[in-house]
């Protein structure tokens, strides 16, 4: 599914600048040590974590795009990071387990 | 020499405590990985070295094995990765990052003693192993990443990026 599906389905709010690129599957972690062990190339990760080591874990695996639940939003030098990674960031008001009922119901596996 | 094209999967997953010391008598810094429920904050005295506890973060170990040939590469000499932010043309790892330009990523392994006093670091063949597995995961963009050892680094102390770590995770207040 098109990162911009996902946007428009479930009303994210862009946090970067962001290419469409086709997501594979999702992966929620608060961990950065499990997200580099879990996570797959090109996924969505959910997740509550805004920590600057949290692009540099999903850079290392090649997330797609991450998505902070609860309105969670990172530091100007995180969003900075990102964009330099090219990591698309996106927040969402709803919590964690709300967005991944989101996900579940639009096909996401 | 293997002439196999390795395809690498990570295996030996251990969850536990990345353990930061440091020595209060020579200001040397240590660090192993803990699998023990609680990570150990003891001081001790080992050699001329008296050992504090610094910091201990949740972390995870593993090593790589190739599906095709079965080689198994042991990580066990690494503590963690660092992507490296450096641009100092005076240090190895900031030429390296100028040299290549944005799209690669560099990432330090790091071993267990920053002073490198022993000669030890993360193995050849470990880094050359995370190289390639890590680059066989990249599917999206027109990019790479390249390990490269913390001996590589002019002082690792001083050494600018961020450390894949769960900072916090395990401090009390």
């Amino acid at each position: 599914m098109k990162i911009s599906e996902v946007v428009n389905k479930t009303g994210l709010e862009a946090l970067t600048s962001w290419d469409d690129e086709e997501l594979t599957g999702v992966y929620i972690s608060d961990m950065v040590s499990d997200i580099i062990t879990g996570a797959t190339g090109c996924g969505l990760l959910l997740t509550l974590q805004t920590h600057k080591s949290l692009i540099a874990a999903a850079n290392l695996v090649d997330v797609g795009a991450v998505v902070f639940a609860r309105d969670k939003r990172p530091a100007a030098d995180v969003v900075e990071l990102a964009e330099k990674a090219g990591i698309a960031l996106f927040s969402t008001p709803v919590d964690t387990w709300s967005y991944a009922a989101k996900l579940f119901e639009l096909g996401m596996r | 020499m293997s002439t196999c094209a390795h395809s690498w999967s990570m295996t030996g997953i251990r969850s536990g405590y990345l353990v930061v010391e440091g020595c209060y008598h020579c200001g040397a810094r240590s660090s192993f990985f803990s699998t023990e429920p609680v990570a150990p904050v003891d001081e001790y005295r080992e050699g001329a070295h008296f050992w504090e506890h610094l910091a201990g973060y949740q972390a995870v170990t593993f090593d790589l094995r190739c599906d095709s040939c079965g080689e198994t590469i042991d990580l066990s000499d690494m503590m963690g990765l660092m992507l490296s932010t450096c641009d100092d043309p005076g240090c190895e790892v900031g030429r390296l990052s100028l040299e290549l330009g944005k799209k690669t990523s560099i990432y330090v392994a790091l071993c267990a003693d920053s002073s490198h006093a022993g000669g030890a670091c993360v193995s050849d063949a470990g880094v050359k192993a995370l190289t390639e597995y890590f680059n066989q995961r990249l599917h999206s963009r027109r990019r790479s990443i390249v390990v490269v050892p913390c001996k590589m680094c002019d002082r690792i102390d001083r050494c600018t990026g961020i450390v894949i770590a769960d900072t916090g995770l395990t401090d009390f207040y």
